[in-house]
């Protein structure tokens, strides 16, 4: 723990987990923590990769993240957001295609894109992260 | 055959299906539950998709998320395992609907097996000795007047039922009106069918059952018996083995002839096992199960054949790759259920993270099993952690194997049923052989009254 505590210190990082089975080791340095972020904690070996990267940049402001409910292929909508789009209010950014049926993903509200964890076309399953928005 | 298989199940069985394809040189696809990612199914398939939160309802019965990771992965065929959706008629039909092979028989067979009452009629129009009993009860009043004809006792059940459910034992007039309410209430509940109908009860009977196999080409053989006369008081199973022991040799043969009577009586092209009732001489048609069972490795170690591998070889439309000549039994085998369960508390599901995992191997020992240190065991399924099949030339060297296995097994964490599989292997009445299915229930009884 604490090695890894100092490697996060040495690294600049704001946030290092370790998150196996029953064992979770959540770190940060930021004195404000992170608030809806931490909902993704523990969640998807998927999207861990990535929100460590985004966890510097998004440790400022609460951010949600958008998982697929349905199993399917997920279709971004057009025109495609990426990392920083900024949407000035809901929208559908990529809909899951199950069994022939279009499944929306919407934004909820007006924020900023803070992580596009998927590719267009990608195969997703049940609670699969596919983006992270701040407010 | 297939390029493709998707394990619509979870833990040993879906392990056991997943070698069986690995063996068979095809791909395996996973589903698993949001409360199953750390299981071992997960990381032995080629390619895993979550289908759905803990609840089954969400997940493991999700049929439009199962059906989605099918397609989406270019599986060509859906193994079901067991519970979930292998019974499932509905689920078949789907299954074909979206090009998708259902490795099971047809759903068909599925509806009318799984329909007790009809199934009972169908195997009565081909002969099956069934047990003597009634259609669907409109009434209590019906009931009485069938009581009366059948003579007490009486067992009242659920058409839709299975697992003990919605099943009452009425032994006098008088307990019928309140049996035949709250068994219909139960059927209610769990099934969303409530119809009863009544049988004579069989007092004390063996459960003994006949593995059956057929391909889409008519030929069906049997695989021989297995005695699971050893439930728990909820009928559930809990030691089984083969061949039945003290079952007369004509009794046998005409367990295997009437099997496969109705096997063929319904074309049956798949795996599936015919359970019956044996007193005495007397046998009689309980039920199909049309699906793979989990007792089936005991069928294994006694004839030398992979009926997994079977029936996936028939599903992608093989000819059976043995004949009934072909499949002779040798020696003994034994299965016992490790179950995460508190024994001495009415098998109550335990709960809890397996702390410490040593599983017992060596000479005629196979173990198929989920279990590791470290796993948490979600409270949505089912208690089967693992399950100890011994083989020996004699029944008693595989009893004593399977002390021995059972000696060597440990599982820290939760309580399980090692304890009372080993008192159960050094039981006289149960070495003696042939006990009833009132054996276990006398025993726990015995054992919780201090003397």
């Amino acid at each position: 723990m604490r090695s890894a505590a100092q490697f996060c210190a040495s690294a600049g990082l704001t946030r290092f987990r370790i998150d196996e089975e029953e064992l979770a080791i959540d770190v940060r340095r930021s004195p404000r923590p992170v608030s809806t972020a931490t909902a993704v904690a523990g969640d998807d070996a998927l999207g861990s990769a990535h929100s460590s990267n985004g966890a510097a940049t998004a440790a400022e402001r609460p951010s949600t993240v958008l998982k697929a409910e349905f199993v399917g292929i997920v279709r971004l909508s057009r025109p495609t957001v990426a990392e920083g789009t900024v949407l000035g209010e809901d929208r559908e950014l990529a809909y899951v295609e199950s069994l022939g049926i279009r499944n929306p993903v919407r934004s909820g509200g007006p924020g900023r894109i803070s992580a596009v964890y998927v590719n267009d076309g990608e195969p997703v399953g049940y609670g699969q992260p596919l983006f992270a928005i701040e407010a | 055959m297939f390029q493709r298989l998707l394990i619509a199940n979870r833990g040993e069985i879906a392990m056991r299906v997943n070698r069986a394809a690995h063996e068979l040189g095809i791909e395996t696809v996973a589903i698993y539950s949001e409360a199953d990612r750390a299981s071992l199914h997960v990381r032995d398939a080629d390619r895993a998709f979550c289908v759905g939160p803990g609840p089954v309802a969400r997940s493991y019965l999700n049929i439009p998320n199962i059906i989605s990771a099918a397609l989406i992965s270019g599986a060509d065929a859906i193994h079901p395992g067991y519970g979930f959706l292998a019974e499932n008629a509905r689920f078949a039909e789907i299954c074909a609907d979206h090009g998708l092979t259902f490795v099971g028989p047809a759903p068909e067979t599925i509806a009318s097996m799984g329909d007790k009452a009809t199934a009972k009629a169908i195997m009565a129009a081909a002969k099956v000795p069934t047990t003597p009993g009634t259609d669907i009860l409109d009434s209590v009043t019906d009931a009485l007047v069938a009581a009366n004809r059948l003579g007490y006792p009486v067992m009242l059940k659920a058409t839709a039922g299975g697992g003990g459910k919605g099943m009452r034992e009425v032994r006098t007039p008088g307990e019928l009106e309140h049996a035949f309410a709250t068994a219909q209430a139960e059927a209610e509940a769990n099934f969303k069918d409530g119809r009863l109908y009544m049988e004579k009860l069989i007092e004390r009977p063996r459960h003994v059952e006949v593995q059956v196999i057929g391909d889409r080409f008519g030929n069906v053989v049997h695989v021989g018996e297995r005695d699971c006369s050893v439930q728990k008081p909820s009928h559930q199973k809990l030691v089984e083995e083969a061949p039945a022991p003290r079952l007369d040799a004509k009794t046998r043969a005409r367990l295997h002839d009437v099997a496969l009577s109705a096997a063929r009586a319904v074309k049956y092209g798949s795996a599936g096992t015919l359970e019956f009732l044996v007193s005495g001489d007397d046998v009689y048609f309980m039920e199909m199960n049309t699906r793979i069972q989990v007792e089936h490795p005991v069928t294994e170690m006694l004839y030398g054949v992979d009926l997994v591998k079977e029936q996936i070889r028939v599903a992608a439309g093989e000819k059976l790759s043995f004949e009934q000549e072909r499949l002779v039994p040798h020696g003994h085998a034994i299965e016992c259920r490790i179950n995460a369960e508190e024994a001495s508390n009415h098998f109550a599901p335990a709960a809890g993270t397996l702390t410490d995992v040593a599983l017992p191997g060596g000479f005629g020992v196979r173990v198929d099993s989920h279990a590791y240190a470290g796993l948490a065991i979600p409270p949505f399924y089912d208690s089967l952690l693992a399950k100890i099949v011994t083989h020996g030339a004699s029944r008693i060297e595989a009893i004593d194997r399977m002390d021995a296995a059972l000696g060597d097994t440990w599982i820290a964490g939760v309580n399980t049923t090692v304890g009372i599989c080993r008192t159960i292997m050094r039981d006289d009445a149960f070495r003696h052989g042939g006990v009833g299915i009132d054996f276990l229930p006398s025993l726990m009884t015995a054992a919780a009254t201090p003397t």
